[in-house]
């Protein structure tokens, strides 16, 4: 894990998504990102995986942020990898513990994840990579 | 049209013939050891002169999302069933006998596989077809396909297959292991599992997150063991277990849920 992995994106967001840190915008997240990685052409299994990861890590921000404060969620698509990236400014400013079973959770449902902090902004980023058996 | 007794539809199709033909085989089939080849070619040929049946039984059912195939398949188990216990002497019709056994097959099987909430008609078969897509794809593929591949296959457009796949999470399948935790048996598909708390020893949160995993039900305990200790997709588990790839997605993520909640408590 890079600690300082707040940066630019490599290249523009796709689609941008802005919600008020609830529990009941974390549907938002879910449908999104679903509705992307099937057009990133993963399988279904990957599509799933990816629901129960941005739950996971859309929560993990909640839990730290106030009513307040806006989750952002970037997805981007670059050669059959779905690039997710969920940031809030939140409380602590500190990114996620990796000795938790959040993040156990995480490291399980896609192919890599990393976290970051800088300035208050914590930053995860999740990566979805197409099987090379699929053809599009 | 209004629907005739079933029993006098279908005896009524059957020439008198016929009915005789099943008589005279139920009464040679009584006094023959099941050893006997004999035995097992009656039983056959009686089994499937009833199928018509078990068909115009399940028909009844047609319009509740489940697929016919699926109720024909369950209502056989209650013919067979039926064919085993009949006994001729007792001078009932073998219809009359049968229907309750195979509508009762038809029923567990509604009962078992009831839809959660309501779900349109339309998202239920689509549903449904989807799901025999999904095993068929993954066979020919050798992997999970994808929505593209799903919508190709089943005539759909992608945010179709998505919206019935949304629909599919509203699905409970309760049959599985409906009496978990006091089945002594051994015939469920939980015992082919076997525990591996070793995974876990490694992990530095095991004290807080040990009692919420002890709270979960079996079956989605064997499911986080499965996919989060023992790195199985979810095809895979759900191949072990007999259920849906949709349905161990749905049990993942309320288990995940109630884990958090659970540990934001703490």
């Amino acid at each position: 894990m890079n600690p300082n992995n707040v940066g630019p994106l490599p290249q523009p967001s796709d689609v941008t998504l802005s919600f008020r840190a609830i529990t009941a915008n974390v549907a938002l997240a879910r449908t999104m990102a679903a509705a992307l990685a099937a057009r990133t052409h993963l399988t279904i299994d990957q599509i799933e995986d990816v629901r129960l990861a941005i739950d996971e890590a859309v929560s993990q921000l909640i839990n730290d942020c106030d009513e307040q404060t806006h989750i952002h969620c970037d997805f981007t698509e670059t050669a059959g990898t779905l690039l997710i990236r969920v940031g809030a400014n939140t409380r602590t400013g500190l990114p996620p513990a990796t000795d938790t079973f959040s993040w156990l959770v995480l490291a399980a449902l896609v192919d890599e994840v990393t976290a970051g902090a800088d300035n208050g902004i914590v930053q995860l980023e999740l990566r979805i990579r197409r099987p090379a058996s699929v053809t599009v | 049209m209004p629907e005739a007794p079933v029993v006098a539809s279908v005896s009524g199709r059957w020439s008198a013939a016929k009915r005789d033909h099943a008589r005279e085989l139920f009464i040679e089939i009584t006094d023959l050891p099941v050893a006997d080849p004999r035995h097992k070619i009656i039983r056959d040929d009686l089994i499937e002169m009833h199928m018509p049946l078990v068909e115009h039984l399940a028909r009844r059912y047609r319009d509740r999302g489940e697929s016919q195939e699926d109720l024909v398949q369950v209502g056989m188990v209650g013919l067979i069933k039926a064919v085993d216990r009949f006994e001729v002497a007792r001078g009932l019709e073998f219809s009359t006998f049968a229907t309750p056994t195979i509508l009762g097959e038809i029923k567990r099987h509604f009962r078992d596989h009831a839809w959660a909430v309501h779900i349109p008609r339309r998202l239920q078969e689509r549903n449904v077809d989807i799901n025999k897509a999904i095993d068929s794809l993954t066979r020919e593929l050798q992997r999970p396909p994808t929505i593209a591949e799903l919508a190709k296959r089943s005539e759909l457009t992608d945010a179709e297959v998505l919206e019935a796949m949304d629909a599919g999470r509203a699905y409970t399948a309760t049959s599985i292991d409906a009496a978990s935790g006091s089945h002594a048996g051994g015939d469920s598909p939980y015992d082919r599992i076997g525990g591996d708390d070793l995974a876990l020893e490694a992990f530095e949160l095991r004290e807080s997150f040990r009692p919420l995993l002890a709270a979960l039900p079996e079956r989605e305990r064997q499911i986080i063991m499965l996919r989060f200790f023992k790195n199985q997709s979810q095809s895979q588990i759900a191949e072990q277990l007999g259920i849906s790839q949709m349905h161990v997605s749905r049990l993942l993520a309320t288990s995940l849920a109630q884990i958090r909640e659970g540990m934001r408590d703490n």
